[in-house]
């Protein structure tokens, strides 16, 4: 795999924000507890929040004082964000279709979908004929498994009820 | 010792055919990323009604063995560990997957996990009236420290940034306060969201973050997902056995760990993998090689989860308190049997509970061969199969295994978030597994420590609840020693280095 050094702006940035974001969690967790009146409920988040903004602070020193010794990040060069980014969409549409059209239908959407946006090959005949068959089979051989077999409720659709 | 009797009845046409089928469905429901080794038996549970009580028993504990073996296939192949058991499996397993040892990594993960099971059910059969007693020893408190424990080791184990995987390990603990409070039923962290008030569920999370980021950097680029370097015609079997020779006292440990572990309810195979690992490497004169695709770091893992079967099985039979969830589910198919667990069941019950512990002997015998043909279509199939295939075949695994655990898309919606969430966080360094780690722990840590505070608050005695039992204080020591020991040896290293420059 053809890869390089992340960028060490890129690098030293994500350092200092995900810290941050980390203690805005914290925070945050720590100003819902300030509801709740049964200390049983409070006592354990509160720990954990304190010590999480403790060694985020830890971790922004280290860095500001440069006493890190983190192995350097790598990024694949080359690779699409377009398709990193339709394939999360794809999944997230999934979901969203899938009460309305059953696991069934989504589940062939989402399948044929993916393979587009994962197809690095030619589309020969042979394989436009292969691939969406073994998607179809795959599908519906593991919803029957699922459905019959294991008598998991997949979703009907409200279309098909 | 017990009679011959039950070795016999154990042997039965009919036992020999339930044990291959049970480790046959189990292998392969527990290598679907999503179907736990839990679930697994939960769902072929009712298979076993219509049984005699040992057979039953015998068929039950055939597929948990095989499931929690299953699950080591996805750790290896896809970076995803198919149970909460193999997490520690993916340390090296995947790196050998990377490299192209694919077809090795799981024949020594069979070959492991027979060893381990067959120490687990050695323990079981002659030491399990005086081994339960080690559950009953442990408190709220001490189940505090032990999941404390867990989270410092993979902190210390994960990608070797402590300070990155103890926030993690936070982090994770925090995703499992989410829904509703363990003890005070209390609504937390839900922001109105009903969504959120059944909490984070485990197995999506652990789909989430260590399949989802695969998924994102596996449609990127067209690049194979594993190395192909040789053409492999076997199962690499004399080449694993010679490896696992080599580092059998290794193994051994590992199984005794993993058995030890299995025994304090709830602590489960993550733990048991994970201190087996820590010791391994710790231990081994190839510690470097560790997280690079060491072998015997898939040997140790792989042998300690499956030794918390026989393990599990010491508390759930003599006390009646299952050790791992699965034995819970095992438990109440028991109970359904008219089979009442305790100490009585090893005398009043002996033909049950002997002829399923030769059993399990006979069930992680046939596992063999079963996760040996299995793991070599699996891993055939992962090396063979077109990303264009691969991609949308695993994500829709995700999706379906994530959705069968509550029947919940929400689930899915969480499983996808928490799935970029883990592809940035692993970019800046952050590993997944104290993250997954933490979601496990948390309800158990959770419950210690309020339990533990709860007590120590009423009687006054806060400091000694916390720090003045003997268990703790070892479990504290073990702590200290687990997230120093790297820091001191790389002083010592270094010191020593000093030293002999000097004299030169």
């Amino acid at each position: 795999m053809t890869s390089s050094k992340m960028t060490k702006k890129n690098q030293n940035y994500g350092e200092l924000v995900l810290p941050g974001l980390f203690i805005l969690i914290a925070v945050i967790a720590l100003w819902d507890t300030t509801n709740m009146m049964d200390s049983d409920s409070y006592v354990f988040p509160r720990a954990i929040a304190i010590a999480m903004i403790i060694l985020n602070l830890l971790l922004i020193a280290r860095k500001l004082l440069n006493l890190t010794n983190d192995k350097e990040q790598t990024r694949t060069v080359g690779a699409s964000t377009f398709r990193r980014v339709a394939l999360i969409i794809g999944m997230l549409i999934s979901c969203m279709i899938m009460p309305y059209l059953g696991f069934l239908l989504s589940g062939i959407i989402t399948f044929i979908f993916l393979m587009i946006i994962s197809m690095y090959d030619e589309w020969t005949i042979k394989n436009k004929i292969i691939y969406p068959s073994t998607a179809l089979i795959t599908v519906i051989g593991f919803y029957l498994l699922f459905s019959k077999i294991l008598l998991v409720p997949l979703p009907t659709g409200v279309f098909f009820d | 010792m017990p009679g011959i009797e039950y070795i016999l009845e154990a042997l039965t046409p009919l036992n020999l055919l339930l044990a291959l089928l049970g480790v046959t469905a189990g292998t392969v429901i527990g290598s679907i990323p999503g179907l736990t080794a839990t679930m697994s038996v939960a769902v072929l549970v009712p298979i076993t009604f219509s049984m005699n009580p040992g057979s039953a028993l015998l068929m039950m504990g055939a597929i948990y063995t095989g499931a929690l073996y299953g699950g080591a296939y996805a750790a290896i192949l896809l970076n995803t560990p198919g149970t909460p058991s193999a997490i520690a499996t993916t340390f090296d397993g995947f790196p050998m997957a990377k490299k192209g040892e694919g077809d090795l990594a799981v024949t020594l993960a069979c070959v492991a996990s027979v060893s381990g099971g067959l120490v687990g059910a050695a323990f079981l059969l002659f030491l399990a009236p005086p081994l339960a007693e080690v559950a009953l020893a442990f408190g709220p408190v001490e189940y505090f420290w032990l999941a404390i424990f867990g989270l410092t080791l993979i902190s210390a184990l994960s990608e070797g940034n402590l300070l990155k995987g103890l926030i993690g390990a936070c982090f994770g603990l925090l995703l499992a306060c989410i829904g509703i409070a363990e003890i005070s039923a209390d609504v937390r962290f839900t922001f109105g969201s009903q969504v959120l008030l059944g909490g984070i569920e485990i197995v999506s999370a652990l789909i989430g973050l260590y399949c989802i980021p695969v998924l994102i950097d596996l449609v990127a680029t067209p690049d194979k997902h594993l190395e192909i370097t040789h053409k492999s015609k076997s199962f690499r079997l004399i080449e694993a056995i010679t490896i696992a020779w080599r580092h059998k006292f290794s193994l051994l440990r590992s199984s005794v760990i993993g058995t030890l572990v299995g025994i304090l309810p709830g602590a489960g195979g993550s733990i048991a993998g994970l201190v087996s690992y820590s010791e391994a490497r710790r231990t081994s004169a190839r510690r470097d090689s560790f997280g690079k695709g060491e072998p015997e770091g898939v040997l140790a893992t792989e042998s300690a989860n499956n030794a918390t079967v026989g393990g599990g099985f010491i508390p759930t039979l003599v006390l009646g308190i299952p050790g791992t969830p699965p034995d819970a589910v095992i438990l109440g198919a028991l109970l359904i049997q008219g089979v009442r667990t305790g100490p009585s069941l090893f005398t009043d019950g002996g033909s049950i509970v002997y002829t399923f512990i030769y059993g399990l002997f006979i069930a992680t015998i046939l596992m063999f061969p079963v996760g040996l043909l299995v793991g070599r279509y699996a891993y055939k199939t992962i090396i063979s199969v077109p990303k264009a295939l691969l991609v949308p075949a695993v994500a829709f695994m995700t999706i379906l295994g994530t959705f069968s655990i509550r029947n919940s898309v929400s689930d899915i919606v969480i499983m996808i978030i928490l799935g970029v969430i883990g592809w940035i966080l692993n970019r800046f360094g952050f590993s997944p597994s104290p993250i997954v780690l933490g979601l496990i722990l948390g309800s158990i840590a959770e419950q210690g420590f309020v339990q533990a505070w709860t007590i120590g608050s009423a009687t006054d005695e806060l400091g000694k609840m916390f720090f003045g039992r003997p268990i703790s204080l070892t479990i504290i020591a073990f702590i200290c020693f687990s997230l120093f020991y790297p820091i001191l040896r790389k002083r010592w290293k270094a010191f020593k280095m000093r030293g002999s420059d000097d004299i030169k």
